[in-house]
């Protein structure tokens, strides 16, 4: 078991299926471990090596499908959908609630990308994207339009200019006056 | 302060909006029957030059600014001692802001009576022909 987690906490994030001939499948690539036992088996090509196929991995014949065979796929390995750990239900009883799985069920060929701290393909936002970006470049926008449109027409505070005693000019200093509201003396 | 004033006056005539980029343009004594008191000027030019204050600070508070930096430079870094210093600064700068206000609206209200007279004039004209 720790094996098995020591390896997921060290495998990479993004697919590297590597290219080979169609005979040899790729591998999947871990950082860790590996085992040429945990090599899945070549292409089936006849009806019992599918159903054999899909015995192994704990698969009903009609659900199993494994990639294409065209180089870069994965040799027998079945095509099971991509669900984030994450997304996965949290309330069930499973055998290892740690890592949110059953014991003898098939993993995904990029399991180890979908981990509870890792991505998660299955999100979806309260507020969808497309609104959250038409908000934002709504209101950016509308403030954009009205710096250029009422670039004539500024905010002001109701002052006139700020009056000072001395005037420096072409190296002068020429004294101004400047009165209050209040009644002469 | 509410932005109502900004709406009325983008909203009222060209000719009726006092320009704030600009000093007033009507005479300082028109319509003050006893005159208006001038605003005196404390600090000499060479006390603020000694004080090295930026051009924008040299304005009829910068007495009460020279004694408050005085106040500061001697009495770091406890400064509550020289509250009362920055509450005579910030009051005089105030009082500067309200005589600003006050230019504005007189100007305003300058601007309107000379339209109204223009227009009584020309009234005058056209009934008198």
């Amino acid at each position: 078991m720790s094996r098995i987690f020591k390896m997921a906490s060290l495998a990479v994030f993004c697919r590297f299926p590597a290219k080979s001939h169609s005979l040899a499948p790729a591998f999947v690539r871990f950082a860790g471990y590996w085992n040429k036992d945990w090599k899945p088996g070549p292409y089936p090509k006849t009806q019992k090596e599918r159903e054999a196929a899909a015995n192994k991995y704990g698969l009903r014949v009609e659900d199993y499908e494994p990639y294409a065979d065209d180089g870069d796929g994965y040799g027998d390995y079945p095509k099971l959908p991509l669900v984030s750990e994450e997304a996965r239900d949290q309330y069930e009883d499973y055998d290892m609630p740690s890592s949110k799985r059953n014991f003898g069920e098939p993993l995904n060929v990029d399991f180890d990308m979908v981990g509870e701290e890792r991505m998660n393909y299955n999100y979806k936002p309260m507020v969808p994207y497309w609104m959250q970006f038409s908000i934002l470049f709504g209101i950016v926008g509308i403030a954009f339009y009205s710096q250029f449109a009422y670039a004539d027409r500024p905010f002001f505070l109701p002052v006139m200019p700020k009056s000072y005693p001395y005037k420096y000019e072409n190296g002068q200093i020429i004294k101004e006056t400047h009165y209050t509201f209040e009644t002469a003396d | 302060m509410g932005v109502g004033y900004v709406y009325s006056h983008y909203r009222s005539p060209e000719d009726q909006r006092p320009n704030f980029f600009k000093p007033p343009t009507f005479d300082s004594q028109y319509g003050f029957v006893q005159g208006r008191k001038e605003r005196e000027m404390v600090a000499t030019q060479q006390e603020m030059e000694d004080a090295n204050l930026p051009m924008r600070q040299r304005d009829y508070c910068a007495h009460h600014l020279i004694a408050l930096m005085k106040c500061y430079h001697d009495r770091l870094p406890w400064l509550p001692p020289c509250e009362h210093l920055k509450h005579h600064y910030d009051d005089c700068q105030h009082d500067d802001w309200l005589i600003r206000m006050r230019e504005f609206e007189r100007e305003k209200r300058l601007l309107q009576r000379a339209k109204r007279k223009k227009e009584k004039e020309s009234l005058e004209k056209d009934i008198g022909e």
